[in-house]
């Protein structure tokens, strides 16, 4: 009954690439073991920067929605855990008068105010640190995708976002330490015992490793279809029956909490918070990172924030206008590949397409020529090329 | 009792009148042609009817239930599919993930992220493949397919979607002679089973396909009946008049 189609895939497992991912994983698990303190929590931030990036891109490089709010949610995430940390850092110490930091003592609050409060309680902060970004995004997301807004308009509203919550928080000094943001907190520590850097960076890496995974199985499921259909043309898939609005709102909701949970991390890692996290600037970034990673391709946009941040990092010891050097990147990548450096990875490669499939005769060359391109196992593939050619095209008795 | 009826229609467009009252039944499995000038308000009328122009005067009544004014996605899930006048398919997708993502079923969130490609689909999408005489294009990006190909697989979309109500605006636009003919023959295999309206500018197709044609001028119903009836309808010769000659 079932007919072969040709050129239609069967959903196999993508063996290759669960290899290439394994083998990926061990290195950066492993390796980081010969650095220093500083460049293993370097290197776990740029994971979490890269997981913000992989979260935008579902947004982005899926859906078609350009937002440079990505950094709010990260930064709502990142004070949910920083209260947490800073609580509990107060309450180990009597110095600043029971458990009320200092800053807000200094601004002449008297006891922790209601909604900060409950933040000092574990389970909460990691609740919250998921829920405040998501439902924050899911109320944003409600009004601007139900009501038909769309394309440059969203941006616009995402920047608007961006600057009112960075102006928000700077405003309400007694409550969030303006500026100066969360500073001088606890470490991270489970019953007691205070997480070793390479620790928390072990929790950063697995942590962007399975936004990695989530995000690939979404994106290939029916879900990933009706995402980049919206993005081609939304009118048309809503008279296909579905409603774009909940899709919209599901996806930025979703990618808001991975947001979250980046950011939650990041000042783990960070030891500190402040605004400059939610302000546009660093949204524009992780905008950046997407764009020069390639749209669209969920792990070009995590190498290139790794990629991106070390090269920061260089630039910031030779001058202070590091800003500079990654401006001209962006610049040379949107006008000579538009389409990201993913696009100069051979297409063939990454992809789950198992060779003696659902190949008819007529395009034996063209497979071959696509076959050679990849640069994996080159050999073994031209062998089974050749072998299934000749039996192809043995005299049939 | 029609399938789908439209009372005294009326659509406005910042003061401009698109269509002034128009009234149309379509039974069950019935094929209807529309035909008329341009900017009669052909087009308009469907997008009336699948929720994409707002409707600010009269009655849209699907399966004795009134959709006026409802939204796209609702009126789709009702059971109306409708292809529009330019390919309209996705460009980057296969034909067979653009008739995929037609498919009749579960239009949830939880159920796209879930849902498998079970032998059931397969064997909806390979018919409807068949149907549209595109099954060896089935893994070919739609992007890379001709004209009158692209236009069979809107259609395939709107057979996936497996509607009772079949809208299909100018299906044969930019096609050649056998193509057209082509899809005169899939057009009429479909009204076996869906009610079908049709709405084309091509006379010698309407002649292949038509049992009852619909005449529009101006926003409003100018005349009704058989290829034949029409052609001699003084009024409908008045208004072709040197226009285009309606008879070819």
């Amino acid at each position: 009954m079932t007919q072969v189609l040709p050129g239609v895939q069967e959903s196999a497992f993508p063996r290759k690439l669960a290899l290439m991912a394994g083998i990926g994983f061990l290195i950066f698990a492993v390796f980081p073991l010969l650095f220093g303190e500083f460049q293993i929590s370097f290197l776990g931030k740029l994971f979490l920067f890269g997981s913000l990036a992989i979260a935008l891109d579902l947004v982005w490089g899926f859906t078609g929605i350009l937002s440079f709010a990505q950094g709010v949610f990260f930064s709502l995430g990142g004070y949910a855990m920083g209260y947490y940390l800073k609580l509990n850092l107060t309450a180990g110490s009597s110095d600043y008068g029971g458990n009320l930091p200092e800053f807000m003592v200094s601004n002449g609050l008297e006891q922790l105010p209601w909604f900060i409060a409950p933040l000092q309680y574990f389970p909460i902060a990691m609740v919250a640190m998921v829920l405040v970004p998501a439902g924050f995004a899911y109320l944003i997301g409600w009004f601007i995708f139900t009501s038909r807004v769309s394309g440059v308009y969203i941006t616009i509203i995402s920047l608007a976002i961006a600057s009112a919550l960075n102006t928000f928080f700077v405003s309400q000094q007694a409550y969030t330490n303006g500026t100066n943001g969360l500073s001088d907190i606890a470490p991270l520590s489970f019953f007691g015992a205070k997480i070793p850097p390479i620790g928390l960076y072990w929790m950063c890496l697995v942590f962007t490793t399975a936004v990695l995974i989530g995000a690939w199985w979404l994106t290939k499921s029916n879900l990933g279809l009706i995402l980049r259909s919206i993005k081609e043309n939304e009118a048309r898939v809503s008279f296909l029956g579905y409603n774009i609005a909940s899709y919209k709102i599901f996806i930025w909701t979703l990618s808001a909490g991975i947001a979250g949970i980046a950011g939650g991390l990041f000042v783990a890692l960070n030891q500190f918070i402040s605004p400059v996290y939610m302000a546009v600037p660093f949204g524009t970034q992780v905008v950046i990172w997407v764009a020069i990673g390639g749209r669209g391709t969920l792990i070009g946009p995590l190498a290139a924030a790794l990629i991106l941040g070390q090269v920061q990092n260089y630039a910031e010891q030779i001058t202070q206008d590091w800003q500079l050097i990654i401006g001209v990147l962006l610049l040379i990548v949107v006008l000579f590949i538009p389409n990201g450096l993913m696009s100069l990875v051979p297409k063939q490669f990454g992809q789950a397409k198992s060779p003696s499939k659902s190949n008819s005769s007529h395009s034996d060359a063209g497979y071959l020529q696509a076959q050679l391109v990849d640069w994996i196992t080159p050999l073994q593939k031209l062998i089974k090329t050749t072998l299934t050619i000749v039996r192809n095209n043995r005299p049939r008795c | 009792m029609s399938l789908l009826s439209i009372q005294d229609l009326q659509v406005e467009f910042s003061g401009f009148k698109a269509l002034k009252g128009v009234n149309l039944g379509i039974g069950d499995r019935e094929l209807v042609t529309i035909i008329g000038p341009n900017g009669a308000g052909k087009s308009t009328l469907l997008d009336a009817i699948v929720g994409k122009s707002p409707v600010s005067k009269g009655k849209i009544t699907y399966q004795e239930r009134d959709i006026t004014n409802y939204k796209p996605h609702e009126i789709a899930r009702m059971g109306i599919g409708r292809k529009f006048q330019n390919p309209n398919i996705y460009n980057d997708l296969t034909v067979f993930e653009n008739l995929l993502l037609a498919l009749k079923g579960s239009h949830g969130i939880f159920a796209a992220i879930t849902s498998k490609l079970t032998r059931l689909k397969r064997h909806k999408i390979t018919s409807v493949l068949e149907q549209i005489g595109l099954i060896e294009y089935a893994g070919t990006k739609a992007a890379s397919l001709s004209h009158g190909q692209k236009q069979w697989v809107e259609i395939g979309m709107v057979l996936a979607q497996d509607p009772s109500v079949v809208l299909l605006d100018e299906p044969t636009a930019g096609m050649t002679p056998e193509e057209t003919h082509a899809t005169g023959e899939i057009i009429q295999a479909m009204s076996e089973f869906h009610s079908v309206v049709v709405i084309e500018h091509d006379m010698e197709f309407v002649k292949q396909i038509a049992q009852r044609i619909v005449v529009l001028h101006q926003g409003q119903n100018l005349a009704e009946g058989t290829v034949e009836q029409v052609q001699n309808h003084p009024k409908v010769m008045e208004v072709y008049l040197g226009r285009e000659r309606i008879a070819a």
